[in-house]
């Protein structure tokens, strides 16, 4: 299982270096918290970040899928952070939009913190109990706190 | 080196928009060709104007698949092209009565080799290699009509236009005159030449080639391409007239040709006693007419022709996904309209030009809407006319008798509508045509019906619908063996009773064929189901007709567009969904004492001596909020196709006009469909309204 999420991140590792062949040992990722859980999603995922926004609830999905809304137009499914992971829902407003290979989703957080670089060496492959819960991969920052990798490209194939 | 390179940069990336417009050329091509032919086949001869552009089609076709390097079209092209050059120059009179079916067929067996490479390219496969069956086949045609006569295999080549020399019955001295190049106005300067030795013999003495120089502008072309022909009675009036022509300005060259009379050269046409009919044509022209087809509009007896010689000049393509973001766009625009002018912000300001120019931007931005909703229109026609297609072949292969009739081809339908009914009316037709026409002609005479069967295709509009009707004359369905074939297919169940409607639904039921046989054409397990499927899905309805003895009629009805429609806005507590006006029969305010209830504790309510099942919205879709006591909401009362029940909402909003967007693709897997959702709507205030699905919204146990 360890085997198959460093294989994951060496990927990643790829195709970001093809993308930018110069780019240094560190990645920019996105911090936010649910639930007390800090995450960390990568930058590049990131289209935006928008709050108070009426969200429209469908019938008859899973609970995780709060519901969509119309971002200028754009009709966009939102999922709740808290119940995908297992965990009691909140009255969080903070959304953040992804757009993951061509897909946006956008995830509901209850805040979103900083932007900060981390270097790619330091992220060590999550513990496998972790592999169902959305997370590639764990890396401790300088403050103490451990951040969790979000695991982006997992949410269009969470059912 | 700038200029190569550039050229190359070119090449490579407009690649791709070259093939497209190869495929789409073509593709509108082969349909002209279908359509002339299926016409021509009809009166069992070719106009002249059918043989030009038969003969300019494939000059096409040939010419733009050599260039992009398809070889089995571009060879067979060539050779239908040599054909037609040598019916062309001769008259379709060169072949014979008994040769015409075998020509018809011939061209369709050709079209349908085009049609199969053209997809063969369009799916990347590669081209088919084996062409010589297919070849031969053409050839021994062109051999047949030539008769084995030599002379006549030197003019079928396609230097055959060489041949100046051919004088006229009457007229055996030829002058051909050539003008200088690129003076301009051949035609007129010809007509000149005229006029001026008419000064000098009679009009009787002579006569010239092209006749019509004085009306026609486009003879010019031609006369740069092969001279302009003056023929004489008399050898004296020719010499003078030589003078003439030299007196003239602007001419470059000419040569004068004698021709015994009545002894036609071996370099002439040869006149065959079975040709004769060429020698009796008044105005036989020697010189090949290459440029006259090229710029005549080419007319079909078709009606959609003349439509078609437009295309060149006043139609574009666009690839579809342009205009559906166009309309996203536009949709946008008209919601965001109507947010600005409605905004709280506003309340209570007295804004006399605000309001004024919100008024003009409301009619303009519905102005927009309409033009960009009509982009996406096109005329069912194209549909239509493959129809004549697929009832000539299944005419011959099944040895029937039945002709097609158009009715309302020009009714215009959304874009995507007309590529998914498609397969449907094929399907239908090739049904009417299978099943409906009676096998036997003295069946139909008994009848006392006329002994060609009849389908006729109709479309018409009524408001949001389009409506398309294929009826046949034919025998009809037979009730009892329809339901006897249900029961051993296990649809029906053998001990109920069934009305004729419950039986005629069975023939849309999956794994229903009436046929015993399987046939090539119908009876293949994809049935009429399928047909149904199709038409659902861009929100349709299928509904069949039949009277015993007198045929059936099958009847398509499809929402005009699927990016609008005029909807219903219901609330359940906090909730607002819409649904589809046309699916709303009517709607009560009733009480509890008006309920019925079922023994499995279900509700029903009587309306118009029925009974209706009654879903209350709040459970269905496990709300929190809204009404629970049935005084305190209302009743719509809703039908899609055969399905018909009552829905229990909060309260009616209003009606409303709505952009329908699908859900997010991301959503697909929670099995959104099946819930009875259609996809959402922004409104005024640009909160998401649900659009219902009212087919799936329900299903009766």
């Amino acid at each position: 299982m360890a085997q198959d999420a460093l294989l994951l991140e060496d990927a990643l590792i790829d195709s970001n270096s093809l993308s930018s062949p110069a780019e240094p040992s560190t990645e920019k990722y996105m911090l936010f918290l649910s639930d007390g859980l800090l995450f960390g999603v990568k930058a590049e995922y990131v289209v935006e970040i928008i709050t108070n926004h009426t969200i429209t609830p469908l019938p008859l999905v899973p609970d995780y899928i709060f519901g969509i809304i119309n971002l200028r137009g754009q009709i966009i499914p939102i999922v709740d952070m808290r119940l995908l992971l297992g965990h009691a829902p909140a009255q969080d407003t903070c959304i953040i939009i992804l757009n993951i290979q061509d897909t946006r989703v956008g995830i509901l957080v209850d805040s979103v913190q900083r932007m900060l670089d981390i270097e790619r060496a330091s992220i060590l492959p999550a513990p496998a109990q972790n592999a169902q819960d959305m997370v590639s991969g764990m890396c401790s920052l300088e403050d103490g706190q451990t951040m969790l990798v979000f695991d982006c490209p997992q949410i269009l194939t969470h059912t | 080196m700038l200029n190569v390179k550039e050229g190359f940069k070119i090449m490579g990336t407009g690649n791709d928009s070259i093939l497209d417009a190869y495929l789409y050329e073509t593709n509108t091509l082969l349909e002209q060709l279908d359509s002339i032919v299926l016409a021509a086949e009809e009166q069992d001869t070719f106009t002249q104007e059918d043989i030009n552009t038969i003969f300019r089609i494939m000059h096409t076709i040939k010419g733009s698949s050599a260039m992009m390097e398809y070889n089995s079209i571009m060879t067979i092209a060539h050779r239908v092209e040599d054909l037609f050059s040598i019916i062309r120059d001769k008259s379709i009179e060169i072949v014979p009565e008994e040769k015409r079916p075998a020509l018809f067929e011939l061209l369709f067996q050709a079209i349908d080799f085009f049609r199969q490479e053209v997809e063969h390219i369009e799916n990347g496969q590669p081209l088919t290699e084996n062409i010589d069956s297919l070849l031969q086949k053409v050839n021994t045609l062109i051999q047949q009509i030539q008769g084995g006569d030599a002379s006549a295999e030197a003019s079928a080549s396609p230097e055959g236009d060489a041949a100046p020399a051919a004088g006229r019955p009457g007229y055996p001295f030829a002058l051909q005159i050539f003008f200088d190049e690129g003076c301009g106005m051949e035609n007129v300067r010809a007509l000149m030449l005229v006029n001026s030795i008419r000064d000098l013999c009679s009009d009787s003495d002579f006569q010239f080639s092209p006749a019509d120089v004085a009306t026609d502008p486009n003879t010019a072309g031609q006369i740069v391409d092969s001279g302009f022909m003056l023929y004489f009675k008399r050898k004296e009036d020719r010499d003078s007239a030589v003078h003439a022509v030299t007196g003239a300005g602007s001419v470059r060259t000419y040569q004068a040709f004698d021709a015994p009379q009545e002894d036609p050269k071996p370099t002439e046409p040869p006149q065959p006693a079975t040709a004769a009919p060429v020698a009796a044509t008044p105005v036989p022209s020697p010189a090949p007419v290459s440029k006259e087809p090229a710029t005549a509009p080419p007319k079909s007896p078709t009606a959609k022709s003349e439509p078609a010689a437009h295309h060149r000049e006043s139609l574009i393509s666009v690839n579809l996904s342009k205009l559906d973001q166009l309309a996203a766009v536009v949709g946008e625009i008209v919601i965001t309209e109507s947010m600005v002018t409605s905004s709280p912000d506003l309340k209570g300001l007295k804004l006399d030009a605000f309001t004024k120019s919100a008024r003009q931007l409301r009619k303009l931005t519905d102005e927009l809407q309409d033009v960009s909703m009509s982009l996406r229109m096109v005329p069912v026609s194209g549909t239509f006319q493959k129809m004549h297609r697929i009832v000539r072949d299944m005419c011959k292969k099944l040895n029937k008798q039945a002709k097609l009739t158009l009715v309302g081809e020009d009714t215009e339908v959304d874009k995507t509508i007309v590529d998914s009914i498609s397969d449907p009316i094929m399907h239908i037709v090739r049904n009417s045509m299978d099943h409906g026409i009676e096998e036997n002609v003295q069946d139909r005479i008994d009848a006392g019906k006329d002994p060609v069967g009849e389908i006729v295709l109709s479309a018409r509009h009524t408001g949001s619908e389009v409506i398309i009707e294929i009826s046949d004359d034919g025998q009809g369905v037979n009730y009892e063996a329809t339901l006897n074939k249900a029961i051993r297919s296990g649809i029906a169940s053998p001990d109920a009773d069934y009305s004729h409607k419950d039986i005629l639904n069975f023939l849309m039921a999956p794994g229903f064929s009436t046929n015993t046989e399987v046939t090539e054409y119908s009876g293949r397990g994809v049935g009429m189901d399928v047909v149904k499927r199709n038409v659902e899905d861009v929100g349709g309805t299928v509904t069949i007709t039949s009277e015993p003895g007198k045929g059936m009629t099958t009847t398509l009805k499809i929402p005009l567009t699927m990016a609008i429609m005029d909807g219903m806005e219901v609330s359940v507590g906090s909730s607002i969904f819409t649904i589809p006006i046309h699916n709303i029969r009517q709607s009560f305010r009733v009480t509890d004492e008006d309920l019925i209830h079922d023994a499995a504790g279900g509700e029903l309510f009587k309306c118009m001596g029925s009974f209706y099942p009654v879903v209350r919205m709040r459970d269905r879709y496990h709300l929190q909020e809204g009404c629970t006591q049935i005084r305190d909401g209302i009743l719509i009362w809703l039908e899609a196709g055969e399905l018909s029940y009552c829905l229990f909402v909060d309260e009616l909003l209003g009606e409303q006009q709505v952009v329908v967007k699908p859900l997010p693709s991301y959503l697909s897997r929670f099995n959104i469909k099946q819930s009875g959702i259609a996809g959402c709507t922004i409104l005024g205030d640009g909160n998401i309204s649900i659009i219902l699905d009212v087919a799936n919204l329900y299903t009766p146990v």
